[in-house]
């Protein structure tokens, strides 16, 4: 996978073709990548440390098959050169225990999932708007 | 009636009088040296010696004295032989012709003493010949009573008393006269009572210690005996000439009787009654007469004892096999109550009682003849009160429980047993009045004069004519049997109820394990469906917004689509809200209500916009509980008394607080549109809404949710309302 600018771990194909959909509306030079479980998401994060090629943002949901999304939250701020990416922790659950658990682990973001398709790309041109346009000097 | 004890009578030292009766004489000795201590003073008559001419001498001295008058005899010889056997059973009655006459020896120990006591061998009654054939005749009969009375006839047959009546002693030591054989001419005693000072207690002792007892004439003076000292008087307890007491001399002189023969009668050790025998003429029956007696009354001991046990054993099996059917019927039947009532064999069936009541789990039960619930309520909580032990009876209930006279004719005595006394369980059964007319000789209790110096005149009545006494509010007596069946039956009721006590307990613990399922159920379910539902709705509205070619028909159908889902969604959340409370962490503390009120009613100013609203705030005392989930029934309650009443002409909304022990209850009241009475126990299921709410929004969520954490908190909510006036919300939380 070459370095997206959005990277994305999300277990529902569903969500992940929506969610495609939305990026590209909001902007369409944006790319977006996409894995579907824990282990793939570990793997492609050593990927972007060998290429030296970071996204600008990692949106990760919580509840994934085999390692959990705050698995993948841990090794990301474990790793030095990944762990000023923003992520955005990407979920149905708006159970204080996990967000609470997730800012805990350092994310940056706890966005609960929008429903349907509009709401989706207001929300991801909001998350764009912020992470891209106005703290640039982030990346 | 009053209790009347002739005091003197009953520690009369009966046993030592210092004589005895006129028809015989008595010579005692040393039983170690054989030396004469005692004498009575009729010696004279038939031996022509003076007392202390013999007093202080051996044995053999007085061997000869005997000699002169009569046949060759070896007194000394007798008592070392009566020594060596320990009793003189072999040798009494030693026959002996004194001057001509014959006479029976008879000889005892007394304490240090051999007593020698000679009397009159008439040899009148030959019953030693009778005797087999009278005691068929008396075993032949089953029932207790023909047992009775024949054995009376057989004895009136064998020694011709004027009256033979056999006369039993009752519990409380009175006596009665249970069977009657007598001369025609005589008037019937049959059925009358004896008061127990007829017949003191130190008598009744020696009526089991002398089996046969004869006064020979009551009108001659009794011969006094001499003694070598002056230090011990003689004990005659064993003796058959013992003169008898002079206040029963008396009785039987008022009674008009001259000579009195008795015969005792022993049932499981005790004195079951006598064999008593009245002739109105002087009349003596010599020693083997009396053994022959002795032995008739012995057998009619057995008997009674063998029938008294039989029909104890038939009365037990009956109550056992009863009671054995309860128990049954409590293996079978899970409901205490039904086993114990609802069967053909009920509690009634295993005492002999004419009513039975239960008080169970807070609820009265009856059967048969009780007294109503208002004099029962009352009876059990003076039982509750005064019970210290199991059980406990009476024949005469309101001789200690006043009340109880109200209801003697179903309920003079009463047994009762206590089941649980925390739970206030019990079982009590009842037996109604025994009207009984005692029919006593003579008025029992006339029976003390008092001497003008303040000292009892003994002075047996001299009225022996009926007395008739109406024994009222008393019952039959409890007996053991009945008593212990009880003890039994509540032995098995316990092990039944801790028995469903325990089967309670652990569908308990399957019900809360059942309801912890459901709450991660119903939150699994609401998530996973959350993640399709997603999906429909992010399909359509991409379809929409990408297929220009979709006409309007078309847009307007996925529409449809698009609201369903949002719909779905909505629900979903609510499910998911109410799951969450079942699941959420729970931490006690003291709340401050105040603030927590105070947040609660802004917040639900703020959203409903009811700033018209009054709202009256009084006491907050603290309460004990999750602050969190306190927090969200307030808002709850309070929000839904904002948003209820928004529409009221004067909006008020008041909360207020009142202590109630350990509990603080507290009271949110509106003036809003009520709720309809028909709808009072939807209020609180889920998704339910009520016909009147439909202009205000909401989701019937609420409630049960705030149910579920009040019902989390072990607390109680509950609501008063009218339609168009109001509603007041009620939560009871611990303090």
């Amino acid at each position: 996978m070459i370095t997206p600018d959005i990277f994305c771990v999300e277990d529902d194909p569903d969500y992940a073709f929506i969610l495609e959909h939305a990026v590209k509306e909001v902007k369409n030079e944006l790319t977006l990548g996409v894995v579907v479980d824990g282990m793939s998401a570990i793997e492609q994060l050593n990927n972007f440390v060998v290429t030296k090629q970071r996204p600008k943002l990692i949106l990760l949901d919580l509840n994934l098959p085999g390692l959990s999304g705050l698995d993948v939250l841990k090794k990301i701020k474990e790793t030095p050169f990944l762990k000023y990416v923003p992520v955005i922790l990407f979920s149905t659950s708006d159970n204080p225990k996990d967000v609470k658990a997730s800012y805990e682990f350092g994310a940056n973001a706890f966005v609960t999932k929008p429903s349907g398709y509009t709401n989706l790309v207001d929300c991801v041109k909001s998350l764009h708007d912020f992470w891209f346009n106005q703290n640039k000097n982030i990346n | 009636m009053a209790e009347t004890n002739l005091t003197n009578c009953d520690v009369e030292p009966i046993h030592i009088p210092g004589k005895i009766q006129a028809h015989g004489f008595l010579v005692a000795v040393n039983s170690n040296n054989f030396a004469i201590k005692y004498v009575s003073d009729n010696i004279e008559e038939h031996l022509g010696v003076e007392p202390k001419e013999i007093l202080g001498k051996n044995i053999s001295f007085f061997n000869k004295v005997l000699q002169d008058k009569a046949e060759v005899v070896d007194l000394e010889n007798l008592l070392t032989l009566g020594a060596r056997q320990a009793g003189f059973d072999i040798i009494n009655p030693y026959k002996i012709k004194i001057n001509e006459q014959p006479f029976y020896l008879i000889i005892h120990k007394s304490n240090g003493s051999f007593v020698l006591e000679f009397e009159p061998a008439t040899l009148e009654y030959d019953i030693q010949n009778v005797i087999g054939k009278a005691v068929s005749e008396i075993l032949i009969n089953k029932s207790l009573d023909k047992l009775l009375t024949k054995a009376a006839q057989e004895v009136k047959n064998m020694i011709e008393y004027d009256r033979i009546m056999i006369y039993k002693f009752h519990e409380d030591g009175h006596g009665e006269v249970v069977s009657e054989v007598k001369n025609d001419e005589l008037e019937p005693f049959f059925g009358l009572h004896y008061p127990a000072s007829d017949i003191p207690k130190q008598a009744r002792e020696l009526y089991k210690l002398n089996l046969t007892r004869i006064i020979a004439d009551v009108n001659v003076e009794s011969v006094a005996i001499s003694a070598d000292s002056t230090v011990d008087h003689l004990d005659l307890t064993q003796s058959t000439l013992r003169a008898v007491s002079p206040i029963h001399i008396q009785y039987l002189k008022n009674m008009g009787v001259a000579s009195s023969f008795s015969i005792s009668l022993i049932s499981q050790g005790e004195l079951w009654g006598l064999i008593a025998c009245h002739n109105y003429s002087p009349k003596f029956i010599d020693f083997k007469a009396r053994e022959g007696c002795k032995l008739i009354g012995n057998i009619l001991s057995s008997a009674l004892e063998y029938r008294q046990v039989e029909e104890d054993t038939d009365l037990q099996n009956h109550y056992t096999a009863r009671l054995n059917e309860l128990s049954e019927n409590l293996e079978r039947d899970k409901v205490i109550v039904n086993a114990l009532t609802a069967y053909p064999t009920t509690l009634l069936d295993i005492v002999n009682a004419k009513g039975v009541a239960l008080v169970f789990e807070d609820k009265i039960y009856t059967k048969g003849e009780t007294p109503n619930n208002e004099e029962l309520k009352e009876l059990f909580d003076w039982l509750k009160l005064t019970m210290t032990e199991t059980i406990y009876h009476t024949k005469q209930l309101s001789t200690l429980y006043k009340p109880g006279i109200a209801f003697k004719n179903i309920g003079s005595g009463i047994l009762a047993c206590m089941l649980s006394k925390d739970m206030g369980e019990l079982i009590v059964w009842f037996k109604p009045e025994q009207l009984q007319t005692v029919n006593w000789a003579g008025n029992p209790d006339k029976q003390i004069e008092m001497l003008p110096n303040g000292e009892a005149k003994i002075s047996p009545r001299n009225s022996f004519a009926t007395w008739a006494q109406i024994v009222a509010n008393t019952s039959l007596s409890w007996s053991n049997t009945e008593i212990s069946g009880v003890l039994k039956i509540r032995e098995k009721i316990n092990n039944a109820i801790n028995k469903t006590a325990n089967e309670i307990r652990l569908l308990n613990e399957r019900l809360k394990l059942a309801y912890e399922e459901l709450d991660t159920f119903s939150y699994t379910i609401s998530h996973d469906l959350r993640t399709p539902l997603t999906s429909i709705k992010s399909y359509t509205e991409l379809f929409l917004l990408k297929n220009n070619t979709v006409d309007e028909q078309g847009k307007n159908l996925l529409s449809r689509v698009l609201s369903g889902a949002d719909k779905m969604q909505f629900l979903i959340d609510e499910i998911l809200k109410l799951a969450r409370v079942g699941r959420a962490e729970f931490e006690l503390s003291k709340i401050n209500m105040q603030e927590l009120i105070d947040e609660a009613v802004n917040t639900s100013v703020a959203a409903y916009k009811a700033f018209d609203t009054e709202i009256i705030v009084s006491e907050c005392p603290q309460v004990s509980g999750d602050q969190t989930l306190i927090g969200q029934v307030f808002s709850n309650i309070i929000g839904n008394a904002v948003k209820y009443s928004s529409k009221a002409e004067k909006p008020t909304v008041k909360i207020n607080a009142v202590l109630r022990g350990e509990e603080v209850i507290y009271s949110i009241s509106d003036n809003g549109i009520g709720i309809d009475v028909n709808h009072h126990d939807k209020v609180f299921e889920l998704f339910k809404r009520m016909e009147n709410v439909k202009d205000f929004e909401g989701t019937g969520v609420g409630l049960a949710i705030v149910k579920r954490i009040i019902e989390r908190h072990n607390g109680r909510i509950w609501f008063e309302s009218e339609l168009e006036k109001g509603t007041t919300f009620y939560i009871a939380l611990k303090k």
